[in-house]
């Protein structure tokens, strides 16, 4: 590979400047995120009492928020460990916005847990006073060690950009950071030496990863099914997460690859065959998650059992029968009927698909936290008229708004000055392509 | 007509001042005070007084009215203890050991309950004049209970009669009456006697269980009782408690261990791996930096 070509692909995937769009996209999601963070200080001061939360549904939207960022984090273990162990080349370009998604969500999921604690200073009590037999116990250990796992694997691929991105040529290319990749990634000499430890490192993250991935959507999914409710009382739901959560993970990719595609014009890198290939994934991943929807929803209705059938009647036609059949359609069916065409996994229709993916996601967790909680098997009686409903506050609103602004804030900080490609990668794939 | 003076004016107004001031001023509730005297088996005696008052035509408990006790008469020498009501509207003071040298020297006393005035009731105060009793509890054959109602009278105990009294057996919630009548009055010797008819009533793990002669509410002698202890019930074998071995819903420390070797080994497992990863970027660092 000749010098020029390289240096055209160090020049095209550097960190660029925000342009007009870019800041006014920041500005939007700094005020989410301020909005946000008022409604929480008031939370605080008045207590969860100005949550529409009550002695029912104790578990709201904060909840609901708090699945979906666990199961969008898993994304990082699909595209970066999961493919890359089965060798495609083609995710390339996809590890590290997996991993910048996947880094932001599990962030933003520990944070939106204490939002959801009347008490968030008495945290520590957790730790102190734990118990071990508590799946609460066990996701606070998995999400702090996913994080760190998830972190390493954003960390350790990076190290050669570091030393591409402190480059004179590199540093004239624009503003960055460089006391920042200075201080993380100066010491990379591209020696074959740390070649050797950084592919074996990755390599073993890349195995490490999947059982605590697995392990953390299960934990989060056994905080419901260990609770003998309707709804929730099922051995299906470990598996029924995590197939949901490589869908909204899946799509979730799909939305930043048009994004920064378009953004940073990458079509060179995030061509139509990624789109192609990555509406594929989504496709299967969808198809899975139908499955395990049917067998959660079919077998239930089935039988019909008497404490079921409020539940489920709820959901298929009653109060809760908007948003359900919406998640259903929005999550699974349309992206389906869209992708499973050609022309539909070209970048907009996959986008699109993508976006469909996200939202009905995110509405399928409330449909899974929510209506259960209005149907304990002990009747609901002599409570306040509030308590028999639940249509989250302002402030849930504007602190579950704030919290998807503030992950979406993280990932534009690390697109920011972070490499949204992976240069040295790409750089290697490149030569390794001419070679062949 | 003669226009009504300056005096006559000002006199209709304080007239009508004073009459709304007293409409203004909340009237005070009549508060129920009630006071008695319970001797428990012959050791423990104290004090119980129940507050009531009427609302809407209903008699309600009373809670948080503050009440002092008195042994004779309202004095500081004379205090017995103070309490305050509960939900139920009640009120319990024990009879201090100070009291006894004042407790011996008379056959009757007379007990004073007074109310602290609040802001919905003024003072209100109970009294309840008793004489010393006692029972004295025995077994007889056949499984009989044999209960001797007597009073302190001139410094001997004299036999009572015709003084109504139960027979019970201890339980966990009220106490088990133990023949077919509810009562049973004692004879000119003083003395009632009941059945024991009560089969293969659970006891402790002896068989034991803990009969219970009573004078309830009596207005001479307030409530009196007397308990004896008997083999007449059935052995009672309790299953072991889970509650301290180790199992998935014991408290924290209590984890099965099976449990507690997976977690932590599957912690110690990926851990490792980390902090080996975390040495493995310091150890790219030092190649870096010689």
């Amino acid at each position: 590979m000749d010098n020029l070509a390289r240096q055209k692909i160090i020049q095209d995937l550097l960190p660029q400047k925000f342009g007009t769009r870019g800041i006014i996209w920041v500005v939007i999601l700094l005020v989410f995120c301020i909005a946000g963070i008022v409604a929480y200080i008031h939370q605080l001061s008045k207590g969860l009492v100005i949550t529409a939360m009550g002695d029912y549904v104790s578990w709201g939207i904060y909840i609901s928020n708090f699945v979906f960022f666990v199961a969008i984090s898993l994304v990082g273990s699909l595209i970066t460990a999961i493919l890359r162990l089965a060798d495609v080349s083609w995710s390339t370009p996809l590890t590290r916005i997996a991993e910048i998604i996947a880094v932001s969500a599990i962030t933003l999921a520990a944070i939106i847990i204490v939002v959801d604690m009347g008490r968030p200073e008495r945290f520590y009590n957790l730790f102190i006073h734990g118990r071990l037999q508590s799946p609460i116990i066990w996701d606070v250990v998995v999400i702090i060690t996913y994080f760190f796992v998830s972190l390493l694997l954003l960390y350790l691929p990076l190290l050669p950009d570091f030393t591409i991105l402190l480059k004179p040529e590199s540093r004239r290319a624009g503003s960055r950071p460089h006391f920042f990749y200075r201080f993380f990634g100066s010491f990379w000499k591209n020696t074959p030496e740390q070649i050797k430890i950084s592919n074996r490192a990755i390599a073993i993250l890349s195995v490490t990863i999947i059982p605590v991935a697995f392990a953390i959507h299960t934990v989060t999914s056994w905080l419901f099914a260990t609770t003998y409710r309707p709804g929730w009382d099922s051995t299906n739901f470990g598996a029924y997460f995590i197939s949901g959560a490589f869908l909204v993970g899946a799509g979730a990719v799909l939305v930043a690859m048009y994004a920064f595609r378009d953004a940073y014009k990458l079509e060179n890198y995030i061509t139509e065959d990624h789109f192609d290939k990555m509406g594929k994934v989504v496709i299967g991943l969808a198809l899975l998650y139908l499955y395990f929807n049917i067998n959660e929803y079919l077998v239930p209705a089935y039988k019909m059992e008497k404490a079921e059938e409020d539940h489920l009647m709820g959901l298929f036609i009653g109060r809760f029968a908007r948003v359900f059949w919406f998640a259903i359609f929005s999550a699974m069916i349309v992206p389906i009927a869209i992708l499973i065409f050609k022309k539909g996994r070209k970048p907009l229709p996959a986008f699109i698909a993508g976006c469909l993916v996200v939202v009905g996601s995110w509405f399928k967790r409330y449909i899974i936290v929510t209506p259960t909680m209005l149907h304990p098997f002990l009747p609901m009686y002599q409570s306040p008229e509030k308590f028999y409903h639940y249509f989250p506050s302002l402030e849930e609103w504007l602190i579950a708004g704030g919290s998807l602004a503030g992950m979406l804030l993280i990932i534009t900080i690390f697109a920011r000055i972070l490499p949204i490609i992976p240069i040295q990668e790409t750089i290697n794939e490149s030569e390794e392509h001419e070679k062949a | 007509m003669k226009k009504p003076s300056h005096i006559t004016w000002l006199t209709i107004m304080m007239s009508g001042m004073f009459t709304l001031g007293l409409l203004a001023q909340e009237a005070k509730s009549d508060l129920n005070l009630g006071l008695g005297y319970v001797n428990d088996n012959d050791r423990l005696q104290y004090l119980k007084a129940s507050a009531k008052t009427k609302i809407n035509g209903k008699f309600q408990p009373v809670a948080g009215i503050n009440l002092s006790f008195y042994l004779g008469t309202e004095s500081p020498s004379n205090l017995l203890g103070k309490a305050r009501t509960n939900s139920r509207g009640e009120a319990v003071a024990f009879i201090p050991a100070a009291a006894g040298e004042e407790w011996k020297k008379s056959e009757k006393h007379e007990f004073l309950a007074v109310s602290e005035p609040s802001d919905s009731f003024g003072t209100t105060k109970s009294s309840i004049e008793i004489t010393r009793a006692k029972i004295k509890l025995d077994t007889a054959e056949g499984r009989k209970l044999v209960a001797a109602l007597l009073e302190l009278r001139e410094g001997k105990w004299i036999p009572v009669k015709g003084v109504d009294l139960t027979f019970s057996v201890k339980r966990m919630g009220r106490n088990l009456g133990v023949g077919d009548s509810p009562t049973y009055t004692t004879d000119s010797t003083g003395t009632a006697n009941a059945d024991f008819k009560l089969a293969e009533l659970p006891g402790d793990s002896s068989g034991n269980i803990t009969l219970v002669a009573r004078v309830e509410d009596n207005d001479t002698y307030g409530t009196v009782s007397s308990e004896k202890k008997v083999p007449w019930g059935s052995d009672t074998q309790y299953y072991d408690s889970d509650f301290d071995k180790r199992s998935l819903y014991a408290r924290r420390g209590l984890t099965p261990l099976w449990l507690g070797f997976m977690a932590y080994s599957i912690g110690l497992a990926v851990w490792g791996v980390l902090i080996y990863l975390f040495f493995q970027i310091r150890k790219i660092k030092k190649l870096g930096t010689v």
